[in-house]
Order: structure tokens, then C-alpha cells, then sequence
């Protein structure tokens, strides 16, 4: 990652900015509904050795006085579903991509409170994010 | 309706505050599929050359390309531990989700 960041840092004009967005390390929830109307059914458990990687990066450039940082922000970002079997597959493909064990209990508590719905909601996997900007020393 | 992600849009917003990027020269170091690629391509910069070391998703990334912003943006295969351009010519450099 620091030789990413090394060559990125050479492709840049002097000035010029580095934008750092990827997923804040934390385990991402997942919910029924979207925005404000959202209630939480539990959380996906991942491994975040990627992140604090990451961010031990962007510290060592920074210490290195490749860049300066300029600017940081922390959003929140949903993935919205329409129903459970799109929920189903987008965690079997969260969990193989991440090499994670299956997250069967927090599917079939989706699926029981799913049932007990009067109507058909979004559901959302919800996670902050996080920018940070970065100037070319 | 397959997975919709971020409709509140705030991953754009925030990349609104975050630089100036009309009449930019972007490097997006691993575009994936070209999702956030398109969404930068909104800001109007100058050019954006996308990578990713993926050639599957950078196949579809050029499928879904827009014609309107096909003089503007162009996506490789590439490896973001070698740059294939000289130093000293991008104005944004954007990490997008592969750091």
C-alpha cells in the first residue's frame, strides 16, 4: 500500500490532492428500511486488518512528508435491497469475497422480522465511510 | 430492483467538498466496475484515466461507459503498484473503496 501511495504521489502534479474514500473500520449493519426509517437487525462481522492497514499507510506517507493531510470526512453509506433473497445473496458474495464465515443467524433473524412486516420494506446494509484529503508536499 | 448503493448520494457530496474537480486531470487507481468512475465523470474534470487490475470488471466498466463522456474518460488494466504515465501530471489522484 505505502508503494501505491509512492507511485500515486509521483503521477501527481506538485499540489496536487490524494482522495483517500474507502469503507471507516467498523463492522457494517444491517437493517430494515432506508434513511430515517431504519431499524437495526445486527451487525455483519468482518475482519478489518485491510483497514488499519490502510490507514498505517496513510500515516507513514504522511510521516514520511510525501503528503499533508488537508481534510476528513465520515459519512454513512446504504446498500438497499428490495427483499431477504437479495440480502441472501449479496452477504453469500460479502462473506466469499472476505473469506468470512457465513452469517446464517443474522439472515434468518432478518427473515423472521421480515415476516412479521405488515408491508414489504427496504432492507440496508449500512456503514460509515471515510475521505480523507490529502496534499502533495 | 437489484442492490441500489448510496441513494441518499452522499458518497458524491461528500466528494463535492472534498475537491474542485471541473477541468481536472483524475487518475482513479482501482475503478472496479466504473461505478464511482461515472458519478466523478458527473463533476465534469478534464479527463479521468481509471484503472483496475481486473480485466473482467474493466471490460464492463468500458460497456457501461456512457457515450457523452467517452472523449473524457478511459479505463485500463492496471496495477496501481506500477503507473504506466509519467510523473507530474495528474491534478486528483482518488483511492475509491481499494486502498
Amino acid at each position: 500500500m505505502v508503494h501505491a501511495l509512492s507511485e500515486a504521489h509521483r503521477v501527481l502534479k506538485p499540489d496536487g490532492l490524494l482522495i483517500d474514500l474507502r469503507p471507516a473500520p467498523a463492522h457494517r449493519r444491517l437493517g430494515i428500511g432506508q434513511g430515517r426509517s431504519w431499524q437495526l437487525v445486527g451487525p455483519l462481522h468482518e475482519v478489518l486488518d485491510d483497514d488499519h492497514a490502510a490507514d498505517a499507510a496513510v500515516a507513514r506517507v504522511v510521516r514520511d512528508g510525501l503528503f499533508r493531510l488537508e481534510k476528513r470526512f465520515q459519512f454513512t453509506l446504504d446498500r438497499v435491497m428490495d427483499n431477504p433473497d437479495e440480502v441472501r445473496d449479496f452477504i453469500a458474495d460479502f462473506d466469499q469475497r472476505r473469506s468470512l464465515p457465513p452469517h446464517t443467524d443474522l439472515l434468518e433473524r432478518l427473515e423472521r422480522k421480515y415476516a412479521r412486516l405488515r408491508k414489504p420494506s427496504k432492507i440496508s446494509v449500512r456503514g460509515p465511510m471515510h475521505l480523507a484529503v490529502l496534499r502533495k508536499l | 430492483m437489484p442492490l441500489v448503493m448510496d441513494p441518499a448520494e452522499h458518497e458524491i457530496i461528500t466528494l463535492l467538498k472534498a475537491a474542485q474537480w471541473d477541468g481536472r486531470r483524475v487518475i482513479e487507481i482501482g475503478c472496479g466496475d466504473g461505478r464511482l468512475t461515472l458519478r466523478i465523470a458527473a463533476l465534469a474534470p478534464k479527463l479521468i484515466e481509471a484503472l483496475d487490475p481486473d480485466a473482467a470488471r474493466v471490460r464492463l466498466a468500458r460497456k457501461n461507459l456512457p457515450a457523452r463522456y467517452r472523449k473524457r474518460v478511459s479505463y485500463h488494466v492496471g496495477h496501481s503498484n506500477k503507473l504506466r504515465y509519467p510523473g507530474g501530471v495528474f491534478d486528483i489522484a482518488i483511492f475509491a473503496w481499494s486502498l
